[in-house]
């Protein structure tokens, strides 16, 4: 009988030290986030430095203001526009690498070598590459025949993508590692039995490899998908969320309310709605693969 | 089963020294301290630590923190560690810990967050100037009058400072802040060019134009050099010097009302269009190159640019022609126009009485001719004090570099550098439609109507 308690009490007491932090860190400040969003607080305001309840005013007052939305918009713009193509060049690149050719090493290094730039070195590289006329981006481009605008991060309409690029460069090398390990961990003798059944590579990939690989575009849909979001540090660089807001996403415009408008509810109801998102899509991920599991 | 609750017991012990490893300090005090403390609180040991043997007849040196910024290619931090010596050699009973903090944003986020956590913020720190408001109202500072009224030469000492630096020091009768590190907005022009081509620096709006356009070299399509390049990836600052040689600064002395859709500042943000729609001396829309500037001005892309006087130095290590510089040109013939910039001494009030006491002696030591000199000359901020140019030192330094003299002259055609209520929010909305209209998604007329609009809902709370 005491053999099955002290049996029961070990697992918990091994994850204690990570439950700890993670409900001090994590789960600690969502709670206080998701109570200080129904306050009004503003620290650079003397009459509202103390907090004042007005239920779901934050709120309301979010979904009502266009700047809120207009960075909704170009979130959703962002993220739908990194992840899925990281993710899928990302496996292409893993694939590639994952032959016999020559140079492999200098191959694996050129696409994985952005990983390891801390962001806001990569993002000042960036910010000389897209500057006018003489730019390497720029450069580049017209040799290829472009001769569009060049003010990447000065353009309303180009400063979106540019910080878009910046960050698909980023981490579609860091990604195709996640794929790499996948890749060399699939068990070779269904491949030579697709050979000889005269399946085409392509057919392979389509059908065997991709197939197989789903646990690990699993996960990397997931880290890329909070990592959209979360990785902001390259619009401070490039375009410090312009010109005229055309490059502010979600958790930029919250470090704005939070540190420049001092506006503490406001702030916790946009780290609430972020939360939001995020938890939505991570749990709706893992149910949607584990169905496909199950089937 | 004694097995087992041997392993459990490990188990917890390592558990616990986990715990302890993550919140204890380094310091042996066995201090139960909660996560939220900031790292500021390590100051305070060392002052109540001494349970030395020996007894220090007078009082243990007063520790202050004094976090600072760098804004400038300059080695400030060897600077400021050397006068921080020499300030603790003549101040024995006081000792300062220099902290650099990042940027002026980094600086204030990292303070506001130690407050906001109940920690105690550093005694003395250099902030924007423009960040009065919202320190005031966020009761972060304490005010320096207290000190001024006890100084005998109180009204010298204050005049002394150059008064554009001064202007944003004041709020609700009190003084709040004292300039340190100094800049102001300045026309760069290659002196070498302008020789060339038989022009004279620009003293109005339609002559500077003239001169980038005629200035301007193109190659078929492509330009390989600009006449002026002028920086608007973070707009106000450059721009204040049009508005205000148009004839109204988008603010005045009230720290509640902008004049966003005044004519004259509409039609200064027409004359910035113009220069690159009209006349085709500068790069169309919104330019994001304040960081290359001074690298295209020093290597011959660009003729002109406009720029912060910081960035002299770096210029003039670059530059192999004669660099000019000089007040942004007014729009009137021989008018002027230029707008302050940089960071400021300021108190914090959560800093315990003596530690403020001995901040407000470090600011006098710092603020003194022969400092205020010795850093300009070091890293081309202007110095603050009037006499300092009376020093031996200054007078030979503006003799090597002219140019010098030339930033601190600008500073007479200078206007109040833009700071109002809620900062912030109304800054960012004037940044929003000014590079609207720059991009040409409206025009300067409804950009700036729509930008008075908002900026006075914003504004609206904090009038009485």
């Amino acid at each position: 009988m005491s053999t099955r308690r002290t049996h029961s009490i070990l697992p918990y007491l091994l994850i204690l030290p990570t439950f700890v932090f993670v409900a001090a860190f994590t789960i600690w400040p969502t709670l206080n986030a998701t109570y200080a969003s129904f306050f009004r607080q503003r620290l650079n305001v003397a009459r509202f430095r103390e907090p004042t309840f007005i239920g779901f005013d934050n709120y309301v007052q979010l979904f009502h203001d266009p700047r809120f939305l207009n960075v909704l918009k170009n979130t959703f713009i962002y993220v739908l526009g990194t992840v899925p193509l990281s993710i899928f060049v990302a496996f292409i690149f893993a694939w590639l690498v994952n032959r016999k050719i020559k140079g492999l090493s200098w191959v694996r290094l050129a696409l994985f070598h952005p990983t390891i730039l801390p962001m806001v070195s990569a993002a000042t590289i960036w910010m000389f590459f897209f500057t006018p006329d003489y730019g390497l981006f720029n450069t580049a481009l017209s040799w290829l025949g472009y001769d569009g605008p060049q003010n990447w991060t000065g353009n309303p309409h180009l400063a979106l993508l540019a910080v878009m690029i910046v960050a698909f460069w980023k981490n579609a090398g860091y990604y195709m590692i996640f794929y790499l390990a996948g890749l060399q961990s699939l068990p070779h003798d269904v491949f030579e039995a697709a050979v000889l059944d005269g399946a085409t590579t392509w057919q392979q990939l389509r059908y065997i490899t991709f197939p197989l690989l789903r646990r690990t575009t699993l996960f990397v849909t997931t880290i890329a998908f909070i990592g959209a979001f979360q990785t902001v540090d390259h619009i401070f660089v490039l375009t410090q969320g312009g010109p005229s807001r055309a490059s502010t996403v979600l958790l930029y415009y919250l470090w704005q309310i939070r540190f420049e408008y001092q506006d503490v509810g406001k702030a916790s109801a946009i780290t609430v709605i972020l939360i939001a998102i995020l938890l939505v899509f991570t749990v709706s991920n893992f149910m949607l693969s584990e169905r496909k599991e199950g089937a | 089963m004694s097995k087992k609750v041997l392993l459990s017991l490990l188990s917890l012990l390592l558990i616990t020294s986990f715990l302890l490893s993550a919140c204890g300090k380094a310091t042996e005090a066995p201090t139960s301290v909660p996560a939220t403390e900031a790292p500021t609180e390590e100051a305070a040991p060392t002052e109540e630590a001494t349970e030395a043997p020996t007894e220090e007849p007078p009082a243990e040196p007063v520790t202050i923190q004094f976090f600072y910024p760098v804004a400038v290619d300059a080695p400030i931090a060897d600077i400021l560690k050397g006068y921080i010596a020499e300030f603790e050699a003549e101040n024995p009973d006081i000792k300062v810990e220099p902290v650099f903090s990042g940027g002026y944003g980094d600086t204030y986020t990292a303070i506001m967050t130690a407050i906001d956590g109940g920690a105690e913020p550093p005694a003395v720190a250099v902030l924007l100037a423009t960040a009065l408001y919202d320190l005031v109202n966020a009761d972060a500072i304490v005010p320096m009058d207290g000190y001024l009224d006890q100084m005998e030469d109180k009204d010298a000492y204050l005049n002394d400072f150059f008064p554009a630096f001064l202007e944003n020091s004041t709020y609700d009768g009190h003084i709040w802040s004292l300039p340190f590190q100094r800049s102001d907005v300045v026309l760069y022009y290659n002196a070498d060019l302008f020789k060339e081509a038989g022009l004279e620096p620009p003293n109005s709006w339609e002559s500077w134009a003239e001169a980038a356009e005629a200035l301007t070299v193109r190659d078929g399509d492509n330009v390989t050099r600009w006449g002026l390049e002028y920086p608007s990836g973070w707009p106000y600052w450059l721009f204040q010097p049009l508005a205000i040689g148009s004839g109204q600064n988008i603010v005045g002395d009230s720290d509640t009302e902008v004049y966003f859709d005044n004519p004259d500042v509409i039609e200064a943000v027409q004359f910035y269009i113009d220069l690159s729609h009209k006349y085709h001396a500068m790069p169309e829309g919104v330019q994001a190159v304040w960081g290359q500037a001074p690298t295209d001005f020093a290597s011959g892309q660009t003729a002109m640019i406009v720029h912060s006087s910081g960035s002299l130095r770096g210029i003039l290590d670059q530059a192999d022609f004669e660099v000019g510089v000089m007040p942004i040109p007014g729009q009137e013939p021989d008018t002027y126009a230029s707008v302050p910039g940089g960071g400021n001494f300021y108190i914090f009030k959560g800093a315990p009485q003596e530690k403020q006491d001995a901040a407000w002696r470090f600011i006098t030591f710092l603020t003194q001719p022969k400092y205020t000199a010795d850093f300009s000359i070091n890293t081309g901020y202007i110095a603050v004090r009037q006499s300092a140019y009376d020093l031996d030192e200054m007078k030979a330094y503006v003799e090597q570099v002219p140019q010098a003299l030339a930033t601190r002259d600008a500073l007479q055609y200078a206007g109040r550098e833009f700071a109002v209520q809620n900062l912030g929010e109304v800054r960012n909305i004037f940044h929003d439609y000014l590079q609207k209209a720059y991009n040409g998604e409206m025009t300067p007329e409804e950009a700036m109507a729509a930008a008075q609009k908002e900026a006075d809902a914003a504004l609206e709370p904090f009038r009485e």
